[in-house]
């Protein structure tokens, strides 16, 4: 089986040859680039600098030497500007405030100030105040939240539009050129086209805008879940609306050398209960999921990627009638959910990819042998007829000792040759 | 006469118009504030808390009560020192260096703000040197560290070393939180008190001050 069928028989729910690999190809299934640096040393791979995938969270990019060494299944493709809404397509070397070498967009200055800490700029423009800042000692970013006085009569769903809009063909062309580049290497191709995700907290903020209007302050924007429902059906409404038609420029542009789209990281949950009931998720977002997973469903031949972390288990029955194919990171380590009782009561309707290791307490700080017996009950379980492609639960953290990532990928090794 | 069961209720719906305009009307009656936060602030804010716990409330409606009470303490607060009114001690607060989930520890500052306790909020990615200052300026009696992340959480044992290297250890009490944080972490650091969400911090840090 090549990579690529490994995983579409896995999403059809069909058992592949083996369990399909995933670290790397989306912005929540990857790995922060001090560890993909360890792991290029252990496996003796050519030495560079790691280029910056996603610098927010710092993810690194594995790529193909490294993808062969860990037996990965499937590969991205991103947009051609991060979350600063900053150009990717240019990269300058810089030094991380851990001293490691890192090729970053170039709009992105890793010199931290005084206090040790590394300002960014939406769309790398310094005349306006940062965006975004990594503060001293810390290994990713986190947002500056620039929230104006919201003034209710004014207030206006355009408001917060202002970073959703049509493609232009230029980043068309980019999507094109990047979906057969990635299709040619035989793997599953995972896109992240943008613009999808509803109320996610780590868009709220705006990174990528000078001076964001609307409601831009992650409190203010959970309460206007409660008090200005009215707005959110509006904002909802609207982009999903611009969502269906920039799908449909792609999907005539690049049919099927896309497996799977990653349209939606909202999270709904939290470590003990959830963002909110599974009555206001089918109220307020369902009708929108759902009519860009019926289009996707309708017209293309993409399998639709969620994901949320958390204790989501009253939440899934929504996400499954919302027509989602695909749940990440699948939080094992969360109130109620137990991979048994998930693959039993969800798996004929959802794939799972992740919950392949618990990142809370196993990977950071179990041994190699608890590693090694954990992955492989996980594997057995959550494995089972297909509907399963392996991942940590969400991307793996900086300073996870190396010898728990080597013992977590020997595991997997062990696996292909059962 | 300031009906202060709607009070209550403003502050249980989330409603901030009404619970400035009921306190405002307190106020001007001369009611004590003391009765204000002990009588109805407070039980508002641990019956929304209750509902958080239980799962019939989630994070907004959490959120919209916070709001709704903070905005009636600013109209009690300068109310208070006149009328010689006492918090039950002050609590620091922060999440830890190194990390920036705050949504949590925001919620366990305000529902031991709204239930009587002078809390003041660090923010997130604070260093022990800023903990030390902070407990020695406003004479807390109470810590609280706030951890989302495994890489994050050790930092808290640095915290109380701090503390005790700065030989204040033994005035404050040390309370720890967050999704990886447990009750056998908080012994395994020397913390004194662990609790699993915001309404079961406060029931903890009364214990901890009448301790
Ligand atoms: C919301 C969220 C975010 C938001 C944060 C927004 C914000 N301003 O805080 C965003 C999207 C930005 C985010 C980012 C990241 N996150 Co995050 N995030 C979450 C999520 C989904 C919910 C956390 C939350 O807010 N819960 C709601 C509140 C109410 O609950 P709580 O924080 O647990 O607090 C309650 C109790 O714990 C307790 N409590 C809390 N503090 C204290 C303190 C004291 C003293 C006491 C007594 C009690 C107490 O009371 C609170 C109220 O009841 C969790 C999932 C989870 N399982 O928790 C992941 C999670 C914490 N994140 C995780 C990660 C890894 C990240 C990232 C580092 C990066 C990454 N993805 O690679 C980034 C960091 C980037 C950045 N810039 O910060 C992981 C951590 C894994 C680990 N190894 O530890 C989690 C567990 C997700 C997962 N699937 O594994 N995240």
């Amino acid at each position: 089986m090549t990579s690529r069928e490994r995983v579409k028989t896995a999403l059809n729910h069909q058992s592949p040859d083996r369990i399909p690999i995933d670290f790397g190809s989306t912005s929540v299934t990857g790995i922060h680039c001090k560890v993909v640096e360890s792991l290029r040393d252990y496996y003796g791979l050519e030495k560079h600098p790691v280029r910056i995938i996603e610098p927010f969270q710092m993810l690194g990019e594995v790529e193909a030497d490294l993808q062969e060494a860990l037996g990965i299944d499937c590969v991205s493709v991103f947009g051609p500007r991060n979350m600063f809404d900053i150009d990717e397509s240019q990269l300058h070397q810089q030094r991380t405030p851990w001293g490691q070498e890192v090729m970053i967009a170039s709009g992105i200055d890793l010199t931290p100030d005084k206090e040790g800490d590394v300002y960014i700029y939406a769309k790398g423009d310094r005349t306006f105040p940062p965006s975004a800042v990594m503060p001293s000692n810390c290994y990713f970013i986190d947002a500056v939240e620039r929230q104006h006085f919201v003034d209710d009569d004014q207030l206006k769903a355009e408001d917060n539009l202002e970073e959703y809009g049509s493609l232009s063909d230029e980043d068309l062309q980019h999507f094109v050129q990047a979906s057969q580049k990635a299709a040619g290497t035989g793997k599953a191709v995972i896109a992240s086209f943008g613009g999808t995700a509803l109320g996610d907290v780590a868009f709220i903020p705006g990174m990528g805008l000078k001076d964001p209007k609307g409601v831009r302050n992650v409190s203010e924007w959970y309460m206007s879940t409660v008090m200005r429902k009215e707005f959110v059906h509006e904002l909802f409404d609207k982009q999903t609306e611009i969502a269906i038609q920039n799908y449909s420029r792609l999907w005539q542009a690049i049919g099927n050398n896309v497996d799977v789209v990653f349209t939606c990281g909202t999270d709904f949950g939290t470590q003990n209960s959830q963002f909110c009931s599974l009555d206001t998720y089918r109220e307020l977002w369902l009708p929108y999921h759902k009519r860009l997973n019926d289009w996707i469903h309708q017209h293309t031949t993409w399998k639709v990627f969620k994901h949320t972390c958390g204790a989501v288990v009253p939440i899934i029955p929504g996400l499954i009638e919302a027509g989602f194919d695909i749940l990440n990171p699948v939080q094992i380590n969360a109130k109620d959910m137990d991979s048994t009782f998930l693959k039993k009561e969800f798996g004929k309707d959802l794939t799972f990819w992740g919950g392949g290791i618990d990142t809370q307490r196993i990977l950071p700080d179990g041994t190699p042998e608890e590693i090694r017996s954990h992955v492989l009950k996980q594997c057995e379980i959550l494995g089972r007829d297909g509907g399963f492609i392996f991942n940590a639960v969400h991307n793996i953290q900086a300073n996870v000792p190396i010898e728990n990532v080597v013992a977590l990928m020997n595991t997997l090794n062990e696996l292909k040759t059962l | 006469m300031a009906d202060l069961q709607e009070l209550y209720k403003a502050i249980v719906e989330g409603n901030l118009n009404v619970a400035k305009s009921i306190t405002q009307e307190a106020m001007e009656e001369q009611i004590e504030p003391q009765v204000i936060i002990n009588e109805h602030m407070s039980k508002a804010m641990q019956e929304i808390g209750k509902r958080f716990e239980e799962g019939k409330a989630f994070v907004p409606e959490l959120l919209m009560s916070a709001r709704a009470m903070k905005g009636a303490l600013d109209i009690v607060k300068p109310h208070m020192a006149q009328s010689g009114t006492t918090s039950l001690g002050t609590v620091v607060i922060g999440t830890v260096k190194g990390d920036l989930h705050d949504i949590g520890k925001n919620l366990v500052a305000s529902m031991l703000e709204g239930c009587g306790f002078k809390v003041v909020n660090l923010g997130s990615d604070i260093s022990s040197d800023k903990f030390v200052a902070a407990v020695k300026e406003h004479h807390a009696q109470i810590v609280c560290l706030s951890a989302l992340l495994t890489t994050t959480m050790h930092y808290m044992q640095k915290v109380i070393q701090a503390l005790e290297e700065e030989g204040i250890r033994q005035q404050v009490k040390v309370m720890i939180g967050g999704a990886p944080v447990s009750e056998a972490f908080a012994h395994q650091i020397g913390a004194d008190g662990y609790s699993e969400n915001a309404n079961a911090a406060v029931t903890l840090a009364r214990t901890l001050v009448s301790a």
